[in-house]
Protein backbone atom coordinates (compact mmCIF):
# COMPACT_ATOMS: atom_id res chain seq x y z
CA UNK A 1 0.00 0.00 0.00
CA UNK A 2 3.19 2.47 1.41
CA UNK A 3 4.63 1.71 -2.54
CA UNK A 4 1.49 2.40 -4.56
CA UNK A 5 0.74 5.24 -2.33
CA UNK A 6 4.18 6.95 -2.90
CA UNK A 7 5.49 5.42 -6.44
CA UNK A 8 2.04 6.96 -7.79
CA UNK A 9 2.61 10.34 -6.23
CA UNK A 10 6.43 10.46 -7.47
CA UNK A 11 5.09 9.77 -10.65
CA UNK A 12 2.66 12.16 -10.96
CA UNK A 13 5.38 14.86 -9.06
CA UNK A 14 7.58 14.00 -11.92
CA UNK A 15 4.84 14.70 -14.77
CA UNK A 16 4.61 18.04 -13.47
CA UNK A 17 1.32 17.82 -11.90
CA UNK A 18 0.86 20.23 -9.64
CA UNK A 19 1.67 19.02 -5.47
CA UNK A 20 -1.41 19.59 -4.36
CA UNK A 21 -3.33 17.88 -6.69
CA UNK A 22 -0.63 14.74 -7.15
CA UNK A 23 -1.10 14.45 -3.68
CA UNK A 24 -4.49 14.32 -3.60
CA UNK A 25 -4.66 11.72 -6.55
CA UNK A 26 -1.92 9.33 -5.35
CA UNK A 27 -4.35 9.23 -1.72
CA UNK A 28 -7.25 8.59 -3.70
CA UNK A 29 -5.83 6.07 -5.76
CA UNK A 30 -4.44 4.02 -2.28
CA UNK A 31 -7.87 4.50 -0.92
CA UNK A 32 -10.04 3.15 -3.61
CA UNK A 33 -8.20 0.35 -3.68
CA UNK A 34 -9.04 -0.39 -0.39
CA UNK A 35 -12.45 0.41 -1.00
CA UNK A 36 -12.70 3.14 1.37
CA UNK A 37 -15.25 5.81 0.71
CA UNK A 38 -14.43 8.87 -1.63
CA UNK A 39 -16.79 11.09 0.24
CA UNK A 40 -13.12 10.91 2.97
CA UNK A 41 -11.73 12.88 0.74
CA UNK A 42 -14.11 15.94 0.75
CA UNK A 43 -14.44 15.51 4.28
CA UNK A 44 -10.26 15.65 4.99
CA UNK A 45 -9.78 17.87 2.63
CA UNK A 46 -12.03 20.57 4.49
CA UNK A 47 -11.72 19.30 8.17
CA UNK A 48 -7.15 19.60 7.16
CA UNK A 49 -7.96 23.78 6.65
CA UNK A 50 -10.78 24.22 9.28
CA UNK A 51 -8.39 25.28 11.84
CA UNK A 52 -8.01 28.26 13.91
CA UNK A 53 -4.31 28.10 14.42
CA UNK A 54 -3.54 27.92 10.83
CA UNK A 55 -5.14 31.29 10.43
CA UNK A 56 -1.41 32.54 11.64
CA UNK A 57 -0.51 31.68 7.89
CA UNK A 58 -2.36 34.34 5.60
CA UNK A 59 -1.66 36.74 8.02
CA UNK A 60 1.78 36.35 8.73
CA UNK A 61 2.01 36.41 4.77
CA UNK A 62 0.19 39.46 4.28
CA UNK A 63 2.34 41.01 7.21
CA UNK A 64 5.55 41.11 5.38
CA UNK A 65 3.96 41.42 1.73
CA UNK A 66 2.45 44.74 3.41
CA UNK A 67 5.82 45.62 5.01
CA UNK A 68 8.05 44.69 1.97
CA UNK A 69 5.98 46.58 -0.58
CA UNK A 70 6.64 50.21 1.58
CA UNK A 71 9.09 51.59 2.54
CA UNK A 72 9.58 49.33 5.90
CA UNK A 73 12.29 47.12 3.85
CA UNK A 74 14.20 50.26 2.38
CA UNK A 75 14.47 51.87 6.20
CA UNK A 76 15.52 48.61 7.65
CA UNK A 77 18.29 48.55 4.95
CA UNK A 78 18.74 52.22 5.89
CA UNK A 79 19.58 51.28 9.37
CA UNK A 80 21.58 48.23 8.38
CA UNK A 81 23.71 50.19 6.41
CA UNK A 82 23.95 52.68 9.63
CA UNK A 83 25.74 49.47 11.80
CA UNK A 84 28.00 47.86 9.52
CA UNK A 85 27.93 49.68 6.26
CA UNK A 86 31.50 51.13 7.54
CA UNK A 87 33.10 47.78 7.98
CA UNK A 88 34.85 46.51 4.29
CA UNK A 89 32.02 44.27 2.27
CA UNK A 90 29.84 46.04 4.54
CA UNK A 91 27.03 45.78 2.34
CA UNK A 92 27.51 41.98 2.52
CA UNK A 93 26.99 42.42 6.30
CA UNK A 94 23.83 44.45 5.85
CA UNK A 95 21.98 42.28 3.27
CA UNK A 96 22.24 39.73 5.79
CA UNK A 97 21.50 41.68 9.02
CA UNK A 98 18.43 43.02 6.93
CA UNK A 99 17.72 39.92 6.16
CA UNK A 100 17.31 38.71 9.74
CA UNK A 101 15.63 41.87 10.84
CA UNK A 102 12.89 41.10 7.98
CA UNK A 103 12.45 37.41 9.43
CA UNK A 104 11.66 38.97 12.45
CA UNK A 105 8.48 40.54 10.77
CA UNK A 106 8.09 38.22 7.68
CA UNK A 107 7.02 34.24 7.63
CA UNK A 108 8.54 32.97 4.39
CA UNK A 109 11.52 33.08 2.53
CA UNK A 110 11.00 34.24 -0.69
CA UNK A 111 9.48 37.16 0.85
CA UNK A 112 12.31 37.79 3.04
CA UNK A 113 14.99 37.13 0.10
CA UNK A 114 12.54 39.63 -2.23
CA UNK A 115 12.42 42.55 0.43
CA UNK A 116 16.48 42.96 1.10
CA UNK A 117 16.96 41.93 -2.91
CA UNK A 118 14.51 44.86 -4.35
CA UNK A 119 16.44 47.59 -1.81
CA UNK A 120 19.84 46.17 -1.80
CA UNK A 121 20.70 44.93 -5.17
CA UNK A 122 21.30 48.23 -6.84
CA UNK A 123 23.04 49.38 -4.27
CA UNK A 124 25.66 46.52 -4.58
CA UNK A 125 25.91 47.03 -8.18
CA UNK A 126 27.12 50.34 -8.23
CA UNK A 127 29.49 49.48 -5.43
CA UNK A 128 31.44 47.09 -7.68
CA UNK A 129 30.33 43.98 -5.55
CA UNK A 130 30.44 40.88 -7.78
CA UNK A 131 26.85 40.47 -8.67
CA UNK A 132 26.52 36.72 -8.76
CA UNK A 133 27.95 36.74 -5.11
CA UNK A 134 25.97 38.98 -3.55
CA UNK A 135 22.41 37.72 -5.35
CA UNK A 136 23.78 34.13 -3.77
CA UNK A 137 23.93 36.11 -0.47
CA UNK A 138 21.07 37.16 -0.44
CA UNK A 139 18.76 34.01 -1.35
CA UNK A 140 20.66 32.51 1.73
CA UNK A 141 19.74 35.32 4.23
CA UNK A 142 16.14 34.79 2.91
CA UNK A 143 16.46 31.22 3.93
CA UNK A 144 16.66 33.22 7.84
CA UNK A 145 12.85 34.56 6.80
CA UNK A 146 11.71 31.24 8.15
CA UNK A 147 14.08 30.24 11.02
CA UNK A 148 13.44 33.66 13.34
CA UNK A 149 9.86 33.97 14.08
CA UNK A 150 7.39 34.46 12.81
CA UNK A 151 7.64 31.92 10.76
CA UNK A 152 4.88 29.77 8.07
CA UNK A 153 6.71 26.48 7.85
CA UNK A 154 6.63 26.77 11.62
CA UNK A 155 2.83 27.13 12.14
CA UNK A 156 2.31 24.10 9.62
CA UNK A 157 4.67 21.70 11.71
CA UNK A 158 3.30 22.62 15.29
CA UNK A 159 -0.45 22.19 13.68
CA UNK A 160 0.95 18.91 12.31
CA UNK A 161 3.20 17.47 15.53
CA UNK A 162 0.27 19.48 18.07
CA UNK A 163 3.28 21.20 19.72
CA UNK A 164 2.88 24.85 20.97
CA UNK A 165 3.99 27.43 18.46
CA UNK A 166 4.86 29.70 20.90
CA UNK A 167 7.86 27.65 22.07
CA UNK A 168 9.04 26.37 18.69
CA UNK A 169 9.33 30.19 17.72
CA UNK A 170 11.34 31.17 20.52
CA UNK A 171 13.18 28.35 20.11
CA UNK A 172 13.56 29.38 16.37
CA UNK A 173 15.42 32.63 17.03
CA UNK A 174 19.13 30.89 18.32
CA UNK A 175 19.30 29.12 15.31
CA UNK A 176 18.22 31.87 13.10
CA UNK A 177 20.73 34.37 14.49
CA UNK A 178 23.54 31.34 14.16
CA UNK A 179 22.59 31.08 10.30
CA UNK A 180 23.12 34.97 10.07
CA UNK A 181 26.50 35.03 11.83
CA UNK A 182 27.60 32.26 9.63
CA UNK A 183 26.70 34.11 6.62
CA UNK A 184 28.78 36.98 7.71
CA UNK A 185 31.88 35.07 8.57
CA UNK A 186 32.14 33.84 5.18
CA UNK A 187 30.81 37.15 3.58
CA UNK A 188 33.85 39.00 5.46
CA UNK A 189 36.59 36.49 4.08
CA UNK A 190 35.40 36.91 0.88
CA UNK A 191 35.26 40.67 0.87
CA UNK A 192 38.75 40.40 1.94
CA UNK A 193 40.31 38.25 -0.71
CA UNK A 194 38.00 40.07 -2.94
CA UNK A 195 39.26 43.63 -1.91
CA UNK A 196 35.69 45.14 -1.35
CA UNK A 197 35.52 48.60 -0.81
CA UNK A 198 34.37 50.23 2.71
CA UNK A 199 31.22 52.13 3.05
CA UNK A 200 30.78 55.44 4.32
CA UNK A 201 32.39 56.30 7.44
CA UNK A 202 30.35 55.31 10.51
CA UNK A 203 28.47 58.02 12.24
CA UNK A 204 26.43 58.15 15.22
CA UNK A 205 24.27 60.68 13.89
CA UNK A 206 23.53 58.50 10.48
CA UNK A 207 22.97 55.87 13.09
CA UNK A 208 20.48 57.57 14.83
CA UNK A 209 18.96 58.94 11.97
CA UNK A 210 18.29 55.65 10.31
CA UNK A 211 16.84 54.35 13.51
CA UNK A 212 13.90 56.21 13.97
CA UNK A 213 13.11 55.92 9.92
CA UNK A 214 13.16 52.15 10.75
CA UNK A 215 11.84 52.06 14.12
CA UNK A 216 8.03 51.41 13.17
CA UNK A 217 9.54 48.32 11.26
CA UNK A 218 11.70 47.41 14.32
CA UNK A 219 8.98 47.47 16.01
CA UNK A 220 6.87 44.79 14.91
CA UNK A 221 8.64 42.22 15.82
CA UNK A 222 8.24 43.41 19.30
CA UNK A 223 4.61 43.47 19.05
CA UNK A 224 4.32 40.07 17.31
CA UNK A 225 6.37 38.28 19.43
CA UNK A 226 5.92 40.54 22.56
CA UNK A 227 2.50 39.74 22.78
CA UNK A 228 2.56 36.01 22.32
CA UNK A 229 5.43 35.24 24.62
CA UNK A 230 3.48 37.36 27.33
CA UNK A 231 0.04 35.32 26.47
CA UNK A 232 -1.69 38.35 25.21
CA UNK A 233 -2.95 36.64 22.28
CA UNK A 234 -2.68 33.59 20.48
CA UNK A 235 0.09 33.33 17.36
CA UNK A 236 -3.19 33.16 14.73
CA UNK A 237 -4.38 36.88 16.70
CA UNK A 238 -0.93 37.98 17.04
CA UNK A 239 -0.44 37.81 12.79
CA UNK A 240 -3.53 39.72 12.68
CA UNK A 241 -2.56 42.75 14.52
CA UNK A 242 0.95 42.87 12.81
CA UNK A 243 -1.62 43.21 9.56
CA UNK A 244 -3.48 45.93 11.49
CA UNK A 245 0.36 47.38 12.70
CA UNK A 246 1.78 47.22 8.99
CA UNK A 247 -1.76 48.90 7.40
CA UNK A 248 -1.47 52.00 10.04
CA UNK A 249 2.07 51.94 9.26
CA UNK A 250 2.22 52.11 5.89
CA UNK A 251 -1.32 53.90 5.15
CA UNK A 252 -1.04 56.65 8.20
CA UNK A 253 2.40 56.70 9.01
CA UNK A 254 4.53 56.31 6.18
CA UNK A 255 1.52 56.96 3.53
CA UNK A 256 3.55 55.42 1.24
CA UNK A 257 0.69 53.03 -0.31
CA UNK A 258 -2.79 54.05 -1.56
CA UNK A 259 -5.97 51.48 -0.21
CA UNK A 260 -5.78 50.70 -4.13
CA UNK A 261 -2.37 49.10 -3.41
CA UNK A 262 -3.03 47.16 -0.54
CA UNK A 263 -5.95 45.46 -2.41
CA UNK A 264 -3.48 44.35 -4.71
CA UNK A 265 -1.50 43.44 -2.26
CA UNK A 266 -4.13 41.35 -0.32
CA UNK A 267 -5.31 39.48 -3.50
CA UNK A 268 -0.98 38.49 -3.92
CA UNK A 269 -1.20 37.18 -0.46
CA UNK A 270 -4.52 35.40 -0.78
CA UNK A 271 -2.66 33.22 -3.44
CA UNK A 272 0.38 32.77 -1.75
CA UNK A 273 -1.65 31.84 1.14
CA UNK A 274 -4.04 29.39 -1.15
CA UNK A 275 -1.17 27.98 -2.78
CA UNK A 276 0.65 26.23 0.73
CA UNK A 277 -3.06 26.01 1.71
CA UNK A 278 -4.18 23.86 -0.61
CA UNK A 279 -1.45 21.47 -0.30
CA UNK A 280 -2.00 21.39 3.48
CA UNK A 281 -5.87 20.42 2.28
CA UNK A 282 -4.87 17.78 -0.17
CA UNK A 283 -2.35 16.42 2.23
CA UNK A 284 -4.69 15.95 4.92
CA UNK A 285 -6.17 12.85 3.05
CA UNK A 286 -3.19 11.14 2.59
CA UNK A 287 -1.68 11.93 6.23
CA UNK A 288 -5.51 9.92 7.19
CA UNK A 289 -4.25 6.94 4.55
CA UNK A 290 -0.70 6.85 6.10
CA UNK A 291 -1.98 6.56 9.69
CA UNK A 292 -4.67 4.44 8.87
CA UNK A 293 -2.02 1.84 7.56
CA UNK A 294 0.13 2.57 10.34
CA UNK A 295 2.71 3.57 7.51
CA UNK A 296 4.53 5.65 10.12
CA UNK A 297 4.74 3.36 12.65
CA UNK A 298 6.28 1.27 9.84
CA UNK A 299 8.66 3.14 8.73
CA UNK A 300 10.02 3.71 12.38
CA UNK A 301 10.22 -0.28 12.63
CA UNK A 302 12.13 -0.33 9.27
CA UNK A 303 14.53 2.60 10.23
CA UNK A 304 15.06 1.12 13.73
CA UNK A 305 16.09 -2.40 12.94
CA UNK A 306 18.28 -0.41 10.55
CA UNK A 307 20.26 1.65 12.79
CA UNK A 308 19.63 2.06 16.87
CA UNK A 309 22.10 4.58 17.37
CA UNK A 310 20.05 7.83 17.87
CA UNK A 311 22.81 10.11 16.33
CA UNK A 312 23.29 8.05 13.13
CA UNK A 313 19.34 7.84 12.65
CA UNK A 314 18.98 11.99 12.79
CA UNK A 315 21.92 11.80 10.39
CA UNK A 316 19.66 9.83 8.21
CA UNK A 317 16.80 11.91 8.65
CA UNK A 318 18.66 14.77 8.00
CA UNK A 319 20.05 13.39 4.96
CA UNK A 320 16.48 12.82 3.94
CA UNK A 321 15.26 16.19 4.76
CA UNK A 322 18.11 17.71 2.39
CA UNK A 323 17.17 15.62 -0.14
CA UNK A 324 13.48 16.05 -0.02
CA UNK A 325 14.32 19.89 -0.09
CA UNK A 326 16.05 19.42 -3.12
CA UNK A 327 13.13 18.76 -5.12
CA UNK A 328 9.73 20.02 -2.89
CA UNK A 329 8.60 23.20 -2.14
CA UNK A 330 9.09 23.64 1.48
CA UNK A 331 5.72 23.50 2.97
CA UNK A 332 5.25 20.75 0.90
CA UNK A 333 7.95 19.05 2.05
CA UNK A 334 7.15 19.43 5.75
CA UNK A 335 3.72 17.99 5.21
CA UNK A 336 4.66 15.14 4.00
CA UNK A 337 8.24 14.23 5.58
CA UNK A 338 6.54 15.37 9.62
CA UNK A 339 4.11 12.96 9.94
CA UNK A 340 6.25 10.18 8.65
CA UNK A 341 9.08 11.14 11.30
CA UNK A 342 7.38 11.77 13.89
CA UNK A 343 7.07 8.64 15.55
CA UNK A 344 10.51 7.40 14.75
CA UNK A 345 11.28 11.16 16.41
CA UNK A 346 9.31 10.14 19.64
CA UNK A 347 10.75 6.74 19.99
CA UNK A 348 14.23 8.21 19.92
CA UNK A 349 13.45 10.34 22.88
CA UNK A 350 14.05 13.79 20.61
CA UNK A 351 12.32 16.39 21.71
CA UNK A 352 9.56 17.34 19.00
CA UNK A 353 10.04 20.86 19.33
CA UNK A 354 13.85 20.25 18.60
CA UNK A 355 12.65 18.26 15.66
CA UNK A 356 10.84 21.21 14.44
CA UNK A 357 13.93 23.59 14.18
CA UNK A 358 16.12 20.63 12.26
CA UNK A 359 13.32 19.97 9.68
CA UNK A 360 12.82 23.75 9.74
CA UNK A 361 16.50 24.89 9.44
CA UNK A 362 16.70 21.92 7.07
CA UNK A 363 13.73 22.62 4.27
CA UNK A 364 15.02 26.07 4.79
CA UNK A 365 18.26 24.83 3.08
CA UNK A 366 16.24 23.79 0.32
CA UNK A 367 15.03 27.35 -0.48
CA UNK A 368 18.45 28.26 -2.28
CA UNK A 369 19.19 24.54 -3.89
CA UNK A 370 17.83 23.56 -7.56
CA UNK A 371 15.81 22.79 -8.90
CA UNK A 372 13.29 23.69 -6.96
CA UNK A 373 15.16 26.72 -5.09
CA UNK A 374 12.36 29.54 -4.76
CA UNK A 375 14.74 32.04 -2.97
CA UNK A 376 17.63 31.82 -5.97
CA UNK A 377 14.55 32.08 -8.21
CA UNK A 378 13.43 35.50 -6.47
CA UNK A 379 17.11 36.84 -6.08
CA UNK A 380 17.40 35.75 -9.80
CA UNK A 381 14.96 37.75 -11.70
CA UNK A 382 15.57 40.49 -9.30
CA UNK A 383 19.09 40.75 -10.82
CA UNK A 384 18.39 39.52 -14.30
CA UNK A 385 21.25 36.84 -13.83
CA UNK A 386 20.72 33.41 -15.11
CA UNK A 387 20.11 30.72 -11.62
CA UNK A 388 23.22 28.48 -13.02
CA UNK A 389 26.06 32.03 -12.10
CA UNK A 390 23.97 32.53 -8.95
CA UNK A 391 23.99 28.87 -8.09
CA UNK A 392 27.30 28.35 -8.35
CA UNK A 393 28.42 31.12 -6.64
CA UNK A 394 26.32 30.20 -3.67
CA UNK A 395 28.28 27.26 -2.84
CA UNK A 396 30.10 28.48 0.40
CA UNK A 397 26.57 29.86 1.93
CA UNK A 398 25.46 26.53 1.28
CA UNK A 399 27.73 24.63 3.13
CA UNK A 400 28.10 27.50 5.59
CA UNK A 401 24.33 26.77 6.28
CA UNK A 402 24.77 22.48 6.24
CA UNK A 403 27.18 23.18 9.14
CA UNK A 404 24.66 25.34 11.17
CA UNK A 405 21.97 22.53 10.20
CA UNK A 406 24.27 19.48 11.82
CA UNK A 407 25.02 22.02 15.21
CA UNK A 408 21.06 22.67 15.19
CA UNK A 409 20.93 18.33 15.13
CA UNK A 410 23.62 17.43 17.57
CA UNK A 411 24.00 20.17 19.80
CA UNK A 412 20.85 19.93 21.63
CA UNK A 413 21.31 16.10 21.70
CA UNK A 414 25.17 16.50 22.92
CA UNK A 415 24.08 18.64 25.66
CA UNK A 416 21.39 15.96 26.76
CA UNK A 417 18.35 18.65 26.11
CA UNK A 418 16.69 15.96 23.58
CA UNK A 419 17.56 12.57 22.37
CA UNK B 1 -14.22 27.94 -28.06
CA UNK B 2 -10.95 29.27 -26.21
CA UNK B 3 -11.89 32.67 -26.88
CA UNK B 4 -15.33 31.84 -25.15
CA UNK B 5 -13.39 30.29 -21.64
CA UNK B 6 -10.99 32.73 -22.23
CA UNK B 7 -13.79 35.22 -21.62
CA UNK B 8 -15.50 33.50 -18.81
CA UNK B 9 -12.02 32.96 -17.32
CA UNK B 10 -11.50 36.73 -17.01
CA UNK B 11 -15.02 37.40 -15.28
CA UNK B 12 -15.04 34.66 -12.74
CA UNK B 13 -11.08 35.39 -12.21
CA UNK B 14 -12.77 39.38 -11.19
CA UNK B 15 -15.53 37.94 -9.07
CA UNK B 16 -13.79 35.70 -7.25
CA UNK B 17 -10.77 38.10 -6.67
CA UNK B 18 -13.38 40.14 -4.79
CA UNK B 19 -15.23 37.23 -2.61
CA UNK B 20 -11.69 36.02 -1.43
CA UNK B 21 -10.47 40.16 -1.02
CA UNK B 22 -13.73 40.42 1.25
CA UNK B 23 -13.41 36.93 3.11
CA UNK B 24 -9.42 38.00 3.83
CA UNK B 25 -10.84 41.49 4.98
CA UNK B 26 -13.54 39.70 7.01
CA UNK B 27 -10.63 37.34 8.58
CA UNK B 28 -8.80 40.49 9.79
CA UNK B 29 -12.34 42.28 10.86
CA UNK B 30 -13.23 38.89 13.34
CA UNK B 31 -10.28 38.61 14.88
CA UNK B 32 -9.85 42.27 15.48
CA UNK B 33 -12.91 41.94 17.43
CA UNK B 34 -12.44 38.73 19.44
CA UNK B 35 -9.01 40.96 20.80
CA UNK B 36 -10.97 43.76 21.22
CA UNK B 37 -14.18 42.63 22.98
CA UNK B 38 -11.58 39.67 24.65
CA UNK B 39 -9.51 42.12 26.35
CA UNK B 40 -12.06 44.88 26.96
CA UNK B 41 -15.84 43.35 26.94
CA UNK B 42 -16.32 39.74 27.44
CA UNK B 43 -14.89 37.15 24.87
CA UNK B 44 -17.30 36.44 21.44
CA UNK B 45 -18.18 32.99 20.61
CA UNK B 46 -19.17 33.59 17.05
CA UNK B 47 -15.84 34.78 16.02
CA UNK B 48 -13.33 31.86 15.91
CA UNK B 49 -15.79 29.50 14.16
CA UNK B 50 -16.25 32.34 11.39
CA UNK B 51 -12.34 32.86 10.89
CA UNK B 52 -12.37 29.34 10.13
CA UNK B 53 -14.75 29.07 7.50
CA UNK B 54 -13.39 32.15 6.01
CA UNK B 55 -10.16 30.51 5.80
CA UNK B 56 -11.51 27.60 4.36
CA UNK B 57 -13.23 29.92 1.62
CA UNK B 58 -9.74 31.92 1.18
CA UNK B 59 -8.13 28.51 0.78
CA UNK B 60 -10.06 27.39 -2.16
CA UNK B 61 -10.74 30.61 -4.00
CA UNK B 62 -7.31 31.44 -3.73
CA UNK B 63 -6.95 27.96 -4.93
CA UNK B 64 -8.59 28.82 -8.27
CA UNK B 65 -7.19 32.18 -8.66
CA UNK B 66 -3.61 30.59 -8.27
CA UNK B 67 -4.64 27.98 -10.79
CA UNK B 68 -5.86 30.27 -13.52
CA UNK B 69 -2.38 31.87 -13.12
CA UNK B 70 -0.94 28.69 -13.02
CA UNK B 71 0.87 29.30 -9.65
CA UNK B 72 0.27 25.56 -7.89
CA UNK B 73 3.45 24.74 -7.06
CA UNK B 74 4.49 21.75 -9.48
CA UNK B 75 7.75 19.92 -10.35
CA UNK B 76 8.98 21.05 -14.20
CA UNK B 77 12.09 20.08 -14.67
CA UNK B 78 11.85 16.96 -15.74
CA UNK B 79 8.72 17.66 -18.55
CA UNK B 80 11.16 21.11 -19.26
CA UNK B 81 13.80 18.60 -20.33
CA UNK B 82 11.61 16.69 -22.62
CA UNK B 83 11.79 16.72 -26.36
CA UNK B 84 8.74 19.02 -27.84
CA UNK B 85 6.21 16.24 -28.51
CA UNK B 86 6.99 14.02 -25.49
CA UNK B 87 6.50 17.22 -23.29
CA UNK B 88 3.60 17.94 -24.90
CA UNK B 89 1.86 14.76 -24.21
CA UNK B 90 3.58 14.85 -20.25
CA UNK B 91 1.56 17.90 -19.76
CA UNK B 92 -1.88 16.50 -21.54
CA UNK B 93 -1.80 13.32 -19.40
CA UNK B 94 -0.84 15.96 -16.53
CA UNK B 95 -3.80 18.05 -17.21
CA UNK B 96 -6.40 14.50 -17.55
CA UNK B 97 -5.21 13.51 -14.23
CA UNK B 98 -6.36 17.00 -13.19
CA UNK B 99 -9.20 17.27 -14.90
CA UNK B 100 -10.38 13.98 -13.49
CA UNK B 101 -9.23 14.80 -9.78
CA UNK B 102 -11.46 18.15 -10.22
CA UNK B 103 -14.58 16.20 -11.46
CA UNK B 104 -14.51 13.63 -8.54
CA UNK B 105 -13.92 16.23 -6.34
CA UNK B 106 -16.93 18.74 -7.67
CA UNK B 107 -19.23 14.76 -7.47
CA UNK B 108 -18.19 13.83 -4.22
CA UNK B 109 -18.56 17.23 -2.83
CA UNK B 110 -22.13 17.93 -4.28
CA UNK B 111 -22.94 14.29 -2.35
CA UNK B 112 -21.30 15.25 0.65
CA UNK B 113 -23.09 18.85 0.77
CA UNK B 114 -26.39 16.51 0.67
CA UNK B 115 -25.69 14.50 3.03
CA UNK B 116 -24.97 17.01 5.41
CA UNK B 117 -28.29 19.01 4.51
CA UNK B 118 -29.63 19.56 7.20
CA UNK B 119 -26.53 20.47 9.87
CA UNK B 120 -25.81 23.70 10.82
CA UNK B 121 -22.85 25.24 12.51
CA UNK B 122 -22.27 25.15 16.33
CA UNK B 123 -21.88 28.94 17.51
CA UNK B 124 -23.51 30.69 13.66
CA UNK B 125 -26.12 28.02 13.25
CA UNK B 126 -25.24 28.47 9.88
CA UNK B 127 -26.72 25.71 7.38
CA UNK B 128 -23.04 23.54 6.71
CA UNK B 129 -23.71 23.14 3.11
CA UNK B 130 -22.77 26.76 2.68
CA UNK B 131 -19.88 26.26 4.04
CA UNK B 132 -18.64 23.52 1.92
CA UNK B 133 -20.14 25.06 -0.72
CA UNK B 134 -17.02 26.09 -2.24
CA UNK B 135 -14.92 22.88 -2.50
CA UNK B 136 -16.69 21.62 -5.40
CA UNK B 137 -17.94 25.52 -6.50
CA UNK B 138 -13.91 25.88 -6.94
CA UNK B 139 -13.40 21.99 -8.22
CA UNK B 140 -15.84 23.22 -11.47
CA UNK B 141 -13.82 26.69 -12.08
CA UNK B 142 -10.41 24.85 -11.72
CA UNK B 143 -12.06 22.25 -14.07
CA UNK B 144 -12.89 24.64 -16.36
CA UNK B 145 -9.15 26.21 -16.44
CA UNK B 146 -7.72 22.67 -16.71
CA UNK B 147 -9.96 22.41 -19.93
CA UNK B 148 -8.92 25.67 -21.34
CA UNK B 149 -5.67 24.37 -20.57
CA UNK B 150 -6.04 21.49 -22.74
CA UNK B 151 -7.38 23.59 -25.59
CA UNK B 152 -4.33 25.65 -25.53
CA UNK B 153 -2.20 22.78 -25.37
CA UNK B 154 -3.80 21.07 -28.81
CA UNK B 155 -3.75 24.30 -30.62
CA UNK B 156 0.19 24.53 -29.78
Amino acid sequence: MAALLFGAFFVLLMLGIPVAIAIGVAAMVALATEGVPLMLVVQRMFAGVDSFALIAVPFFILAGDLMSAGKVSAKLVEFADAVFGFLRGGLSIVSVLAGMFFAAISGSGAATTAAVGTTLVPELKRKGYEEASAAGLIAASGTIGVVIPPSVPMIIYAVIAEVSLARLFLNGFFPGVVMGIALIVIAVVQAHKRAYPTGTPFSIRTLLGALRGAIWGLFTPVIILGGIFSGIFTPSEAAVVAVNYALIVSLAIYRDMTPRDVYRIMIKSVITTAVVMFVISTSAVLSWTLANWNIPTIVANAVLDLARNPYLVMLLITAVIIITGVFLETASALIILTPVFLPLINRLGIDPIHFGLVIVVGLAIGMITPPVAINLYVAASITDLPIERITRAILPYLIGLVIVLLLVVFVPMVVGVSG
Amino acid sequence: MLRLLRSIERGIDAIIRRIAFAALAGMILTITLQIVFRVLFQALVWSEEAARYLLVWTTFLGAVLAYGRGRHIAVTVLVDALPARLATVARSFAHAVAIVFFIVIAVVGLRYMRLQSFQVSASLRIPMPIVYAVIPASAVIMLIYAVRDVIELAEG
